[in-house]
């Protein structure tokens, strides 16, 4: 199924293979601090990692997790009387965060493997999956896999789609092309560039039963199944009362009734044009947009104090002092903003054993980044007073630290305002890459949307658009404060 | 060192082996110089004798490197003594004004005795305003210095090196950077100060005016002070032979 190997994106599995080689040679791996107590689960509260955006299993609706998945560990929690705190954080995200103990279980839509069982515990399966192909609603050429002969499909990369699709790929003739996201495999067959495309059965059927412009023509191969999962001998009550609470489902009709909620008979609203994707979709995305406002906001005031503080560093005559602050810039200038992210948010709390806060990893991540370029602008604004004015200044008597407060700092000011407003608008939009770490940031309540509607280029127009306007609104501020203030 | 030292009236200004480098490159080269109280003593000199740097070590904008100068009573080349407590007692004027383009007049004037506490806001305004109407400048008190012509700058410097009441005043060629129909406002404001008896050192390329205003002239060449004394003596008798080149290529 979806996922055998590693992400939906590509660049993760990097960065990610990065990270952890750092942290090998940094030391060993703490061991696990989350709560893992054996002793029954009755009143406890369990943290379940997901990913973000795998419909049905998991999506957003109206705001609301839900899905298969979510349902059904919901469901079992109850059966069970223990209590859930859901985290969608990303499949790759949420077997890091399971590895690190920043979770107790992950329920992802996730196949059992044999790979992930050596690190893993899983439940019985809760689902059987297959591959299945699906063509373009219009299309009527293609019947079956003889007429993909010299044709291009697409599967997603590293999932069992890709496996099969290339297992044939020699005896029908064509070609497979690996993309990252299910939602753009579907728009590339819409859009002609591929005929077909091979994904697992119940994301497809959801997909067409909501519309998403393709139809399935040939029969699903059956497949593996999906598990959840609890790292290797932790929380080994947490699985035993999913085992007994799926058992139960299964047995009193639960569990089939809500399996056709998602793929007999989809419940989810399917907004039928542009206005009624955006009436839907507003608070949503205004949600995000005020994660997205606070979040660069808090990291503006600290990189503020951060550049400050290293800018004034920077023009030292102290040379120890001088190469702390040169050594900061340095570093966060010539590292990726992601990898910060990342190394904050899963690498550090594998060091340190203290797990971090989403917001606190998205402020370090983006104040750290820009506190190093705003060094760079107050030390420009600094020295490009002329230093006559210092010199006239402490000739009346006044000492450096009044005479940088009164004379030379406010020239200076006036000078960066305008490239301070610029790395704010930097900021506001870097923000939008916090979403590899599953912050509900605006970009990322987008990609929420669209994974459940498949409305991909109007959602992300939508997207766009509230950015546009967010950032012409901040720039018009920030230049009539500029003015107001800086006259 | 100078015929002057002979005078009565107490030094104001001791400067004693006063050695200065920039690198390797040593500017001045062991400087004697004795200023009296109320004395207005004029430096003259080729372009790069060390004038402004011998200026700006007497408050201490320069690092001293040996020799000793003493301000107002003021060891200042004891680490011991608070450098700003001596530069209150000591009114700098530079060549291109200085004066802090975000503040108004007053506001440049007000500065230092309200950062300082030595008076409130209003008292500190009352004050400069009458420093402005000494320098002529009392409608500019809330103007930008950036309207300004460079004459009004540059008398607005100078009410605002005095509003820490100094004792002493020095220029670093007050009138250098202006256009020459405003050199005289400028150097009217100086002659007052001078009337009123202020100790003044003026670094200047105006031989006339050094003649005019100067209790004493002293010529500087390569670091050293090459030859000193009243103004009608040094013009009118040089004694070295730099002097009398110097001054036959100025006057
Ligand atoms: N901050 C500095 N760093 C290095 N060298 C300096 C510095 N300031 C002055 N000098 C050098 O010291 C020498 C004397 O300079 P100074 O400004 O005192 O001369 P001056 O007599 O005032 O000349 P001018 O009439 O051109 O103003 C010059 O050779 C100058 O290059
Ligand atoms: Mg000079």
């Amino acid at each position: 199924m979806s996922k055998m190997t590693g992400g939906p994106r590509g660049w993760l599995k990097v960065v990610t293979a990065a990270l952890f080689g750092f942290m090998l040679l940094l030391g060993p791996v703490s061991p696990a601090f989350a709560q893992q107590s054996d002793s029954g689960v009755a009143g406890k509260k369990f943290v379940i990692g997901t990913d973000t955006t795998f419909a049905p299993f998991e999506f957003r609706k109206n705001g609301e997790l839900t899905g298969i998945d979510m349902d059904l560990i919901r469901a079992i929690a109850k059966s069970e009387g223990f209590e859930v705190e859901i985290r969608s954080l990303g499949f790759n995200a949420a077997l890091q965060a399971l590895t690190s103990n920043q979770v107790d279980g992950v329920i992802a839509g996730m196949s059992i493997t044999d790979e992930r069982k050596k690190v893993y515990d899983f439940s019985e399966p809760y689902f059987e999956s297959g591959i299945q192909m699906a063509i373009a609603k219009g299309n009527t050429d293609i019947k079956g896999y003889e007429d993909l002969r010299g044709k291009t499909v697409v599967a997603k990369t590293g999932s069992e789609g890709e496996t099969y699709a290339k297992s044939i790929a020699e005896q029908y003739g064509f070609t497979v092309k690996s993309l990252d996201q299910s939602a753009t495999m579907y728009e590339s067959v819409k859009a002609g560039s591929a005929v077909a495309v091979f994904d697992d059965y119940p994301v497809l059927a959801y997909g067409v039963a909501q519309n998403n412009g393709l139809k399935t023509v040939t029969e699903k191969v059956p497949g593996g199944s999906y598990g959840f999962a609890v790292n290797k001998g932790k929380n080994t009550a947490l699985l035993g009362a999913f085992n007994d609470g799926l058992a139960k489902m299964k047995a009193n009709g639960e569990y089939d009734k809500l399996l056709n909620t998602y793929l007999a008979d989809p419940t989810a609203e399917v907004p039928s044009n542009f206005w009624d994707l955006l009436v839907k979709s507003f608070p949503a995305l205004m949600k995000g947009l005020g994660n997205t406002l606070l979040v660069t906001g808090i990291s503006f005031v600290v990189a503020m104090a951060l550049g400050l503080l290293a800018g004034f560093m920077k023009i030292s005559s102290n040379i120890v002092v001088r190469g702390i602050a040169t050594t900061f810039v340095n570093i966060f200038r010539g590292t990726p903003l992601l990898l910060w992210a990342f190394m904050f948010y899963f690498g550090l709390p594998q060091l340190t054993g203290v797990e971090i806060s989403i917001w606190v990893a998205g402020v370090l991540t983006l104040s750290l980044n820009s506190g190093a370029y705003i060094a760079e602008i107050v030390r420009g604004g600094i020295q490009s007073v002329d230093p006559g004015q210092l010199e006239a200044s402490r000739s009346l008597g006044l000492g450096y630290g009044k005479s940088m407060q009164k004379v030379v700092v406010p020239q200076a000011f006036k000078m960066m305002t305008p490239s301070l407003i610029n790395q704010l608008i930097i900021m506001l939009k870097d923000s939008s890459l916090l979403l590899a770490i599953g912050f509900g940031e605006l970009l990322y309540q987008g990609q929420q949307i669209y994974a459940a509607n498949f409305r991909v280029t109007e959602t992300l127009i939508i997207v766009g658009l509230i950015y546009f306007v967010a950032i012409m609104a901040l720039t018009k501020l920030a230049n009539y404060a500029d003015r107001k203030f800086n006259k | 060192m100078s015929a002057s030292t002979v005078e009565a009236k107490p030094a104001k200004i001791t400067v004693n082996g006063l050695r200065k480098s920039f690198g390797s490159n040593e500017v001045l080269k062991g400087i004697d110089v004795e200023i009296g109280e109320g004395e207005v003593v004029c430096i003259i000199g080729p372009s790069g004798s060390g004038k402004s740097t011998l200026l700006r070590c007497l408050n201490k904008l320069e690092e001293i490197s040996a020799g000793h100068v003493v301000v107002d009573g003021f060891d200042v080349t004891d680490p011991k003594v608070d450098i700003n407590e001596v530069r209150r007692h000591v009114g700098m004027v530079f060549q291109h004004f200085n004066l802090f383009p975000h503040m108004s007049v007053a506001e440049n004037i007000m500065l230092a005795p309200v950062e300082l506490k030595k008076a409130t806001k209003a008292e500190a305004r009352e004050q400069a305003l009458k420093l402005l109407d000494r320098v002529g400048l009392r409608e500019k008190a809330d103007a930008r210095p950036a309207s300004l012509s460079g004459g009004q700058k540059q008398r607005v410097a100078i009410a605002r090196a005095l509003a820490m009441s100094p004792g002493i005043m020095l220029f670093d060629e007050a009138t250098s950077a202006l256009d020459p129909e405003m050199v005289g406002e400028v150097l009217q404001v100086i002659r007052d100060l001078a009337a009123e008896g202020m100790t003044m050192v003026l670094v200047t390329h105006e031989m006339g005016f050094a003649k005019e205003i100067g209790d004493r002239v002293v010529f500087m060449a390569d670091g050293v002070v090459c030859e000193s004394g009243k103004p009608e003596d040094l013009f009118g008798n040089p004694q070295q032979e730099r002097t009398k080149e110097f001054l036959s290529k100025v006057l």
